[in-house]
């Protein structure tokens, strides 16, 4: 069955799923007529970068195409089969080849085109390989469907950034990656743009020592609603996962952070923890953390989450005015500090500083 | 900043609530230029109150009486622009704030209260480098988020940085020497003795122990009890309360014995 029919085949889900509770597959479908698969979705402008601007190091290529992946989470077929239909013309397959090395992280520029727009993206890892990569969409379409599925490779060392950094418009997002053994993978989110988003983020270990850091950046502002769904699969031994998940909201915007970590039986020696923390800079945002654990083996090392929501503390406040910055000025500081606490795990000094420039201006008018 | 005789810091009847409880019941105090004060008294007596409200804390509510810095009100001021004007104060407990590293939060600091040109080049570079020497703080230091992990004695060393740079007309110093070894007691001493000796600005050191005045020698001490100065003398007064004791003090007073 191909995707389309599989999608249509489909039931629609229920409002009551944790997954649906919050953003309906309705409101984040492209025209909201979730019997219908819209033929006008077009592909984006594609492009591979160094952060600096320098030559692309051998060994790493954005071809056409995807591949299947090894050991991938449960997916959600409603979301996936649908992805898949939409990007039929804009399918590529980010290859790095097995020891790469870069001094620069790399960046896979997406720029949306016209009105209804989406691409399937696929990480092929290679094994031991060693990667900063940032992946930054851009633009003014009404509507961006984004699937990422993929690999790292054994023992590779992989640092995944996803920057959202739309003007408007609704963001679909779903992730589907896979860890094996020994590969340490961290997965990062950065998001200032688009009016709503809905993600779906899972990773699964299913090979021994997968080590799995989940960061959060995530700003709103405005009338934005921003809702990120995230599961975290141990499903062997001695794995490792953190969710870190930093959320700022302003204006009326709506942030909802969802977490799901599941350990199958079998899985000894797990450690896992989850943390949402949301500053609160309005008195109409909203902010929603409800991490949730399944968790089937009892030999873990650690498994534990928690959540944590306020406004800008008032001691910190009074600790940077009497060095001198202005109830603005601190206050600004006080956002971007919330989310460099996130942003300055994704990566190394270059990578951070670029983060934080890309950020810059959206973080200034969140201070006022 | 023109040379005047006016103190740098004149508190006159000073009385000072919190949530409708009375703290401050009366406080007169002046320290004149390039003078070091020091406040000893028990906790609960208002102490930490006094640095605060002298930085401008908004839980504060001031009920009467006057604060100038070198003859200007500083009650209209808002606690960053008595930054601003050269007031500093070094806290008890310095908050920790992660994802703002030491080295930015440093040059905004400095940019606010010195301008931006004192923040930037080799000259501020030169000053940061000879101030963390000074106080034996690694280079290191300056990429860690503030106070985030840090011992209270590197806290301590790092609100001594900040004034070294600073340099204020008024350091207000709240227990900086608690929970520091004898080590770290002299090298605060030093930067506070390099920030206020042979200069016109003065400094306020609030303290429980008497060993940190042995290394900055202050010009007169203060005892504070029940929210009010109940005795001021020399440094020897630091002493005379070391070895006998605050009841001692209490018995003194009120036998009718003054001490001023």
């Amino acid at each position: 069955m191909d995707s389309a029919s599989q999608y249509l085949s489909t039931e629609m889900p229920d409002r009551a799923d944790h997954l649906w509770r919050y953003t309906p597959w309705k409101r984040i479908h492209p025209t909201g007529n979730t019997k219908e698969i819209p033929t006008d979705v077009t592909s984006p402008l594609i492009g591979l970068v160094t952060i600096d601007g320098s030559p692309l190091p051998p060994g790493i290529v954005l071809k056409e195409g995807v591949s299947k992946s090894d050991g991938l989470p449960v997916e959600e077929e409603i979301t996936k089969s649908f992805l898949e239909a939409v990007t039929e013309e804009a399918k590529y397959t980010l290859s790095v080849d097995p020891k790469f090395r870069s001094k620069v992280p790399i960046v896979l520029e997406i720029e949306t085109v016209g009105s209804l727009c989406s691409a399937h993206i696929c990480l092929e890892i290679g094994k031991l390989a060693e990667l900063e990569l940032v992946t930054v969409v851009r633009g003014d379409c009404e509507w961006f469907g984004l699937l990422r599925t993929g690999s790292t490779g054994e023992g590779a060392l992989a640092s995944d950034i996803v920057v959202n950094l739309l003007n408007e418009g609704r963001l679909l997002r779903i992730e589907s990656i896979s860890i094996p053994r020994n590969s340490q993978f961290k997965a990062g989110t950065v998001s200032s743009g688009s009016s709503m988003t809905k993600a779906d983020l899972r990773y699964r270990m299913f090979q021994p020592g997968g080590s799995l850091n989940v960061l959060g950046s995530i700003l709103s502002a405005g009338e934005m609603s921003l809702d990120h769904h995230i599961e975290i699969y141990h499903d062997s031994p001695e794995t490792f996962s953190r969710l870190d998940w930093n959320s700022a909201c302003g204006g009326k915007s709506k942030t909802v952070g969802t977490g799901m970590l599941r350990i199958s039986k079998g899985s000894n020696g797990a450690d896992a923890a989850q943390l949402f923390q949301n500053l609160l800079l309005s008195g109409n945002a909203q902010a929603d953390s409800i991490p949730e654990l399944e968790v089937s083996e009892h030999e873990v090392v650690g498994c534990g989450h928690g959540t944590a929501s306020g406004p800008v503390d008032e001691d910190q406040m009074f600790y940077l005015e009497s060095r001198g910055m202005s109830p603005s000025e601190s206050r600004s500081a006080l956002i971007a500090a919330f989310l460099n606490s996130t942003l300055s795990e994704m990566g190394g000094d270059l990578m951070h500083g670029w983060l934080v420039s890309e950020l810059d201006s959206d973080l200034s008018e969140l201070g006022d | 900043m023109t040379s005047n005789n006016k103190p740098i810091l004149e508190v006159t009847g000073l009385k000072v609530g919190i949530e409708g409880t009375s703290i401050l019941k009366g406080i007169d105090l002046s320290i004149p230029k390039g003078e070091i004060h020091a406040i000893m008294g028990r906790n609960g007596s208002g102490k930490t109150t006094t640095a605060n409200v002298i930085m401008g804390h908004p839980a504060y509510e001031v009920e009467e009486g006057q604060l100038l810095l070198d003859g200007e009100n500083l009650q209209d001021m808002e606690p960053w622009e008595r930054a601003r004007e050269g007031v500093f104060l070094s806290f008890q407990y310095p908050q920790s704030i992660p994802g703002l590293q030491v080295g930015n939060f440093l040059r905004k600091s400095v940019s606010s209260v010195r301008g931006e040109e004192s923040s930037r080049g080799s000259d501020f570079r030169n000053k940061l480098r000879d101030a963390m020497e000074e106080l034996d703080i690694p280079k290191s230091f300056l990429s860690r988020y503030v106070n985030d992990g840090f011992s209270g004695g590197e806290k301590k060393r790092f609100e001594i940085l900040q004034l070294m740079l600073l340099q204020p007309r008024l350091a207000v110093l709240d227990e900086t020497d608690s929970g520091l070894d004898i080590d770290g007691i002299r090298t605060v001493a030093k930067g506070i003795n390099s920030v206020v000796r042979g200069t016109e600005n003065g400094a306020l050191i609030i303290t429980h122990y008497s060993r940190i005045l042995e290394h900055v020698n202050p010009d007169r001490v203060h005892i504070m009890i029940g929210g009010k100065i109940v005795a001021s003398g020399d440094s020897s007064l630091a002493n005379l309360l070391e070895d006998n004791g605050y009841d001692w003090l209490e018995e003194q007073i009120a036998e009718g014995v003054v001490f001023e």
